[in-house]
């Protein structure tokens, strides 16, 4: 009897163990089968009103659906959604359609973790000529659409309108130069009598790329990695030269007050601008629907601003796309394509675009009366679609595609501090080309890539 | 009497640790000890230990786009961090950061603790005030202070405009960012420091001040005389707490700066996150994590060696 007293405490633990784990099991069985749909969850990092949006977008697919039922879940910001999403591949937490910014595009690619949607396009004979095809080029090797635009944004200059009108300031005009912005954001601060600083331009490494994009500048050989895989990158360039430039001489005019980096320095800005503390700034088109919002002032919407002397090549399409993920069973994976393609209807696109400012991909949605109605109330709200139409799509304004993108992002923007802060423009680029060309160099090697 | 008894069991242990051949354990004992320690054992192994040795193993090698180990390196990882001077000015900033936070918070709290440690009418409301950051999550301070802090409608920009002063941009500068980082922590930490400063100091027996007035002994002396020695063992907690607590600050850089301006408050744990989930460069960060571990054992030793022999317990 000794002998099994011993034995009593460990049988116990065990035995609780067990339950847990059979219970555990039921529990989790029963919320699963309570709807018959297959379910396909979809990760994503909407926040804030987009995020609403977002929903509204997904209980519209799941209403039309018997057969699947999309489950969004928010990841936070695009930047650590990348890590969460390949380090929980092939567990059962990893997300069966997921949302990836567009600087993520060559880290996706080179996974192996994904579908391309080309074989679903291709089994399904889906038309995309509809889709906006300089956005569909950003997400596509080879000729196979990897992944699926989704959110297409532009980043475009705001201005105060009602502001430049109370002091009789001309309007930027549609696709201003850099001088053209000096001398509005001069303007305003002198006529404000200092109460109104004239611009900003964020410490964000999205708008140094995209000024050396509409400068036609490619910052990584290999055709900004399009051609093949990059090895080297030169910021240290006369066109971010220029960049920093224009912005070193507005703050030493005093007319430019710097908000920073971050999600923090986006929201003091778009304070800033709302109160009439700043004229003019640079901001993703998504960002229109906050700004419209609230404002009691009339918005100005141009064009993303381009060097002197130069035509503008246009930028970049920033944003995201969906990408399904291959760990997940054939009709998961099927399902995860069907809400891709319910998210790229015309109906669907416009009701996102007036929602969020994000640009409607396809191109019956400016047929809707959606669009029409809001460009007939806001008729600043198609300048971002104009930019993105009048864009001839190349290398240099097709993004890059380079892994190791969010790292150079920040060491570009160490690089924009270092010059809002007085330093040199000279040594800041260099400093940030050294660091960016040893993190690719090393980052090569590890991946075996020549 | 008494002596007898304590003989009585000395002896009794005595004999007890020789029928068990000097501490070492029996069969039965084994088995109760790996009852009680297992679980906790297991846990530790599985999420301390284990992953510790993981991370020693990744900083070894050069991780792929995946997070996978592809490349051997040895030490290289090691040595490329101690010569780049982004690394260097990290640790320079921590140590900064670490010194203002735990002098400060310290500082104040020892000062409020003593103040509120009068006994003057109304002096609870004084109390709750300054203990009152405790409740706040660090989130909200983060917002508040932000609000604080914001150049164009902030309270500070406000106040500078309205005295026709130059306005202070606190979260663009490098210098004054640590600053807004630092003022902010101590903020935070305050509450807390200052409840146990006070509880200390309340539990120092009276008859000492009593003794210390007959004799005529300055306030002053007697705050340096008794108080500090009295709650010395206490202030030597708080002080470790703080400083442990303050190289791990995480959750205010993240929302305040983000680590900017020019890498200005960019700690080393905000810099291993960075590196490991935006930057997905899980070796370097796990030989910056091995680095920061072995920095606070250090400075943990230290202050055990040094610091412990001059408290009072």
């Amino acid at each position: 009897m000794a002998k099994y007293k011993k034995l009593t405490l460990p049988l116990i633990l065990i035995l609780g163990i067990v339950l847990v784990a059979i219970f555990g099991k039921a529990i989790s069985a029963k919320s699963a089968t309570n709807d018959n749909r297959t379910e396909v969850v979809f990760w994503h990092e909407m926040g804030g009103p987009s995020e609403q949006a977002l929903e509204k977008v997904v209980d519209g697919f799941n209403k039309s659906q018997i057969k699947y039922k999309v489950v969004p879940k928010y990841q936070g910001s695009y930047d650590e959604a990348i890590q969460k999403i390949l380090q929980t591949h092939n567990t059962s937490t990893s997300p069966a359609v997921f949302q990836a910014f567009d600087i993520s595009t060559a880290q996706m690619l080179h996974s192996g973790y994904t579908t391309p949607v080309q074989d679903f396009i291709d089994e399904d004979h889906y038309d995309v000529s509809k889709i906006s095809s300089v956005a569909r080029a950003f997400y596509a090797n080879d000729g196979k659409q990897q992944a699926m635009p989704f959110n297409t944004s532009q980043p475009v200059l705001y201005y105060n309108a009602s502001l430049l009108k109370k002091y009789g300031i001309t309007p930027p005009p549609v696709s201003p130069s850099y001088s053209d912005i000096t001398r509005v954001a001069k303007e305003l601060y002198e006529k404000s009598g200092h109460k109104t600083k004239g611009m900003t331009v964020q410490v964000y490494g999205w708008f140094m790329e995209q000024a050396l994009a509409n400068a036609n500048r490619q910052i990584a050989n290999n055709n900004d990695g399009h051609t093949g895989n990059p090895t080297k990158v030169n910021i240290d360039n006369p066109d971010t030269v220029e960049f920093l430039k224009w912005i070193k001489e507005n703050i030493k005019a005093d007319d430019f007050i710097d908000y920073g980096s971050g999600a923090s320095a986006g929201a003091n800005q778009t304070a800033g601008f709302l109160s009439d503390k700043v004229g003019i700034f640079i901001q993703s088109s998504a960002s229109i629907g906050q700004l419209s919002k609230n404002n009691k002032n009339e918005l100005g919407i141009t064009y993303f601003p381009h060097p002197d002397g130069k035509k503008a090549n246009g930028v970049a399409i920033g944003g995201a796309a969906l990408w399904i993920s291959n760990d997940k069973p054939k009709n998961v994976q099927r399902g995860a394509f069907e809400f891709i393609k319910y998210t790229l209807k015309p109906e669907v696109q416009a009701e996102w675009q007036k929602a969020t400012g994000y640009l409607a991909l396809n191109k019956d949605s400016q047929k809707t009366s959606t669009l029409k109605d809001l460009y007939a109330k806001n008729p600043a709200s198609k300048v971002p679609g104009e930019q993105l139409a009048n864009a001839k799509a190349n290398f240099a304004n097709s993004g890059i595609l380079m892994e190791g993108m969010q790292l150079a992002r920040q060491l570009e923007e160490v690089a924009m501090e270092t010059v809002y802060n007085g330093g040199d423009i000279n040594s800041a680029l260099k400093t940030a080309d050294r660091s960016i060309n040893e993190n690719l160099t090393q980052l090569n090697k590890a991946n075996g890539y020549k | 009497m008494l002596k007898t008894s304590t003989t009585d069991v000395v002896s009794e242990k005595k004999a007890a640790t020789t029928q068990r051949h000097g501490f070492r354990l029996n069969a039965k004992d084994n088995y109760y000890a790996s009852i009680f320690l297992g679980p906790s054992l297991l846990v530790l192994g599985l999420f301390v230990f284990y992953p510790m040795l993981k991370t020693l193993y990744i900083s070894l090698f050069l991780t792929n786009t995946l997070g996978k180990t592809t490349v051997y390196v040895g030490l290289s990882n090691y040595a490329k961090l101690i010569s780049s001077p982004d690394f260097i000015s990290s640790m320079g900033v921590t140590l900064f950061y670490v010194a203002a936070v735990t002098v400060l918070t310290v500082g104040l709290g020892l000062l409020l603790a003593n103040l509120a440690s009068q006994k003057l009418p109304g002096i609870g409301i004084f109390r709750t005030l300054y203990s009152v950051t405790m409740g706040v999550s660090v989130s909200v301070a983060a917002i508040f202070w932000l609000f604080i802090f914001n150049p164009s409608t902030g309270f500070f920009a406000l106040l500078s405009n309205a005295l026709n002063l130059p306005v202070v941009n606190w979260l663009t500068n490098p210098t004054s960012a640590m600053w807004a980082v630092i003022i902010t922590t101590v903020w935070m930490n305050l509450g807390f420091t200052f409840l146990i400063l006070l509880g200390a100091i309340q539990s120092v027996p009276n008859t000492l001040y009593e003794a210390a007035d007959v004799e005529g002994a300055s306030p002053r002396f007697q705050f340096f005389n008794i108080t500090i020695p009295m709650i010395s063992p206490t202030l030597f907690f708080v002080s470790t707490i703080t400083i442990i607590g303050s190289f791990k600050s995480f959750g205010l850089i993240d929302l305040i700066t983000k680590g900017g301006p020019t890498n200005a408050t960019n700690m080393l744990v905000y810099r291993i996150y960075k590196d490991a989930f935006y930057s997905g460069n899980y070796a370097k960060s796990s030989a910056e994590a091995i680095i920061l571990t072995i920095i606070i054992a250090f400075f943990t030793l230290l202050q055990f060696k040094f610091l412990e022999k001059k408290v009072n317990y």
